[in-house]
């Protein structure tokens, strides 16, 4: 054995794992920046800079500040916890085709935001009840949806692309329940739908930025302790569960994280979709399929992916306001339709 | 530790056990029992309950009635990384993303002897290590496994029950996809993992002479129930493999091996 025990395997190299993280953290330090300079008014970086630290005009810190880094920082947080939700959702499901938008957990998570509004918001629309009340009603309503997709996609079969087709459907459920509660309320209140609907972060709030950044602190420890988990997922479920991991236990919970980061998302940015697809695939390129790497690279990514689909929004279609899920589905779409065209010929 | 000195004592035993797939039973009230140290194959014709038996000697099946013994103390109850500390398990066709590479894969064997959040240690460097030399890969440690062929792949999986390092390890057709060359380089591990390590190995072969060649002791199964059990010398004969298998067969010893092997004749009544 000593001998056995004094041979190290040669160590893997490291194909510069940590030199993708960091450029794509630069990256999105970049576009954050960018997204801050750009809008209806752009501004050089001689007024942006000053602007930042407190310096400058008035109106410079104020645009800044006020309207466009909660704008940005909430992008950034909502794509990073939505690519992480598509992540854990394609890890449970052993799924390439799984992400929120995709089986309907973020129209359901949308539903229970909308039908939160709805039951809880007097005649002056104001809420009865703390607007933190609303995260949780997302996530009642995001749980309720994963736990009726699963249910039927178990009891159907189908395989990968079936499971699809049940998000799909109970998705079309969901918006038209937006929809339906949309126009049933305040007329004012419609026009908010495109928000619940495609998602938007163009009224972005700090309290919104400092409520999704809390829900993430909590969420990212608990993500760091289940990646040795989400590594022996990537084996069958009879190996998985041969090598000690109970494997029914832990879909169940990476399934429960990711309602409540879908949940946590739609509530303040609504159903934007595609990231949570789109994010994790990108990661895995980059960086491989070990959980560690891939949730950081996929946080990143999904997070760079918002931003800058709302920065394409509040530049191509000025002075309109375009939600941004419109963007990331111009991405996302067609990749989607790539993805689902290799996994229907795999599985066919 | 365990204790090797304690060999032909029952490491692992079902006892008046049943069990099935919802409404079909595949089988009630078996009793077998494996020996501690030893290779024992389970043989028998298709359907005959084979893999229901590994996989409820791995408690991954509820019994539905009578129990498994694990060193004479009941299997239920324990936690899954326990279990997995005691049993490994090869299931018949494993998968793992092809981009992953061997020592990655290896090291997933690891799992069970991690605890929370502990990073991979010293101990777990050297268990894949060497499970990846006694399965001779060193030198495809770093490869994807969608680069390896059949053969190597079958080393890799086997790679990774290894280091598992647990005393008992179960296998489901291990040599099943693989060439006769193949096959005899598998099966002469296993051989050599209880021989000389002194694990206790039960491994499903369809192949009647591997399972002469390379089992210390044989299980015959018929139809849920045992048909014959004991050591290979004992059990293989022409009379036992035409109850199980229903086919008239000639059995001869070859002289350098000491071992018996069968010439298949015909089906009974073809």
């Amino acid at each position: 054995m000593t001998a056995v025990a004094a041979m190290e395997i040669p160590r893997a190299p490291a194909h510069g794992r940590a030199g993708r993280l960091a450029a794509l953290l630069l990256f999105l330090g970049a576009a954050a920046v960018t997204g801050v300079a750009l809008g209806s008014s752009s501004m050089p970086l001689d007024r942006l800079l000053p602007a930042l630290v407190g310096q400058g005009a008035e109106t410079d810190r104020l645009i800044v500040w006020g309207l466009r880094a909660p704008r940005v920082l909430l992008s950034a947080l909502a794509g990073m916890a939505l690519a992480l939700a598509g992540l854990l959702l394609q890890r449970a499901t052993r799924n390439p085709l799984a992400a929120p938008a995709v089986l309907g957990i973020s129209d359901g998570a949308a539903l229970g935001a909308v039908g939160f509004l709805f039951l809880f918001s007097d005649a002056a629309n104001a809420l009865t009840v703390g607007i933190y009340w609303q995260p949780v009603a997302a996530s009642c309503g995001a749980a309720v949806f994963a736990v009726l997709v699963a249910v039927l996609a178990r009891g159907a079969g189908g395989g990968p692309v079936g499971l699809v087709l049940h998000g799909f459907a109970l998705g079309a459920l969901a918006k038209a329940g937006v929809t339906l509660l949309m126009i049933a309320g305040p007329v004012y209140r419609a026009s908010q739908a495109s928000i619940w609907l495609a998602g938007s972060v163009h009224e972005a709030r700090w309290s919104d930025v400092a409520v999704l950044a809390s829900l993430m602190a909590l969420v990212l420890p608990v993500l760091l302790v289940l990646t040795a988990h989400m590594d022996q997922l990537l084996l069958d479920d009879h190996s998985a569960e041969a090598s000690g991991l109970p494997v029914r236990r832990t879909q169940a919970l990476l399934m429960a994280l990711a309602v409540v980061l879908t949940a946590s998302a739609v509530s303040f940015v609504g159903a934007i979709g595609f990231v949570g697809l789109v994010a994790p695939h990108a990661a895995r390129l980059l960086v491989g399929a070990r959980a560690l790497p891939a949730i950081a690279a996929s946080a990143l990514v999904g997070a760079a992916m918002v931003v800058m689909a709302d920065i394409l929004v509040r530049l191509a279609f000025a002075p309109l306001e375009v939600p941004t899920g419109a963007a990331t589905a111009l991405i996302g779409a067609p990749y989607f339709l790539f993805i689902l065209f290799r996994t229907g010929r795999a599985h066919a | 530790m365990h204790d090797r000195s304690r060999s032909n004592e029952e490491a692992l035993k079902l006892s008046a056990a049943a069990a099935g797939y919802d409404e079909r039973l595949v089988f009630s009230d078996l009793d077998l029992s494996v020996a501690r140290g030893r290779v024992t194959a389970l043989c028998g014709p298709n359907g005959c309950g084979k893999s229901t038996v590994l996989k409820a000697m791995r408690a991954m099946l509820p019994l539905r009635e009578g129990g498994v013994f694990l060193d004479g103390k009941p299997l239920s109850g324990w936690a899954p990384k326990a279990l997995a500390r005691e049993i490994a398990m090869l299931s018949q066709s494993p998968s793992a993303p092809d981009e992953m590479t061997v020592a990655d894969l290896v090291n997933l064997g690891r799992y069970a002897h991690r605890r929370g959040l502990a990073r991979k240690g010293t101990a777990d460097r050297e268990a894949v290590a060497a499970a990846l030399a006694a399965t001779d890969l060193p030198d495809l440690a770093h490869r994807p496994i969608g680069t390896l062929s059949g053969g190597q792949m079958q080393r890799v999986w086997i790679a990774m029950v290894i280091a598992q390092a647990a005393p008992v390890i179960l296998l489901d057709e291990p040599t099943n996809h693989l060439d006769i060359a193949h096959a005899l380089d598998t099966l002469s591990l296993v051989r050599r993992l209880s021989h000389e390590e002194g694990k206790t190995v039960v491994v499903v072969l369809h192949d009647l002479n591997l399972a002469a060649r390379f089992a210390d002791d044989i299980v015959f199964l018929k139809e849920g129930r045992v048909a014959a059990a004991g050591p290979v010398a004992r059990i293989f004969h022409a009379q036992s493999i035409a109850e199980v298998f229903g086919i008239h067969c000639r059995v001869l010893l070859d002289e350098e091996t000491g071992r018996p092997f069968c010439i298949p004749l015909a089906a009974r009544g073809g």
